[in-house]
């Protein structure tokens, strides 16, 4: 038997070949097993937290910042208490 | 034992009598409930990301204790800052922390400590626009 030959062009399995090669780096979720970044993620550090909103202060995706499921719940759930408290915007305003 | 953090947001023209007298109205209410007060710390004044009760600023304090009845000084602490200090106070949350957990915390920079205007939102994430310099005003009403 000859080795079965894939023909099919898949877009999933493009993405996950470019992934694989290389274009740009694995992601990587900054939290993990860094306590030090860990405890950046507080209601009351807003600074911190707003690199994680878009310009419109929508929360950033997990798909872009890069974070595990577990840090980005963590995270948006930390964004939500600060917005609360008016220490961060739940939208920037046109200008 | 159950440590709690109370972040309390009070209204710009707060006088320093009203901020003793918040203190020590805390202070009463943990002691009622079998607590203690930990800290009681003024952040200063700050420009709120968005208007509360057409207020455009705002005073933070940051409040800890800790008490045997975990259900009963939360509930205390929430009705006197709902219901007492209502006129003075425009939020407040109550928030429970791990008794591990270090009670060092970082805040962003008040007014007080840096005056240029540059806690603005745009200003820090749009440094390099090329709007021109005015165009921050746009949200004040007239």
């Amino acid at each position: 038997m000859t080795k079965k030959i894939k023909l099919k062009i898949n877009a999933r399995l493009l993405k996950k070949r470019f992934r694989k090669q290389g274009f740009g780096g694995a992601k990587h979720c900054r939290f993990c097993g860094s306590p030090e970044q860990n405890s950046f993620v507080d209601y009351k550090n807003s600074v911190f937290l707003r690199n994680f909103l878009t310009e419109r202060g929508k929360i950033l995706p997990s798909r872009i910042s890069g974070n595990c499921s577990k840090h980005q719940r963590a995270l948006s759930r930390n964004i939500r208490k600060s917005r609360t408290m008016a220490l961060m915007p739940y939208t920037a305003s046109f200008f | 034992m159950v440590r709690y953090e109370a972040l309390v947001l009070a209204v710009p023209e707060i006088t320093a009598d009203e901020v003793k007298s918040i203190e020590s109205q805390l202070g009463k209410a943990v002691v009622e409930k079998k607590g203690t007060l930990l800290s009681f710390e003024r952040w200063g004044k700050y420009r709120l990301a968005y208007p509360i009760n057409k207020n455009d600023y705002g005073v933070y304090f940051l409040a800890r204790f800790e008490s045997t009845e975990p259900t009963a000084i939360t509930e205390e602490v929430k009705n006197l800052f709902a219901v007492k200090l209502h006129g003075v106070v425009m939020r407040h949350m109550v928030t429970k922390l791990e008794l591990d957990q270090s009670l060092a915390y970082q805040r962003p920079q008040s007014l007080e400590e840096a005056p240029s205007r540059e806690d603005s939102f745009f200003k820090d994430t749009k440094s390099d626009s090329h709007m021109s310099d005015d165009s921050d005003d746009s949200d004040d009403q007239d």
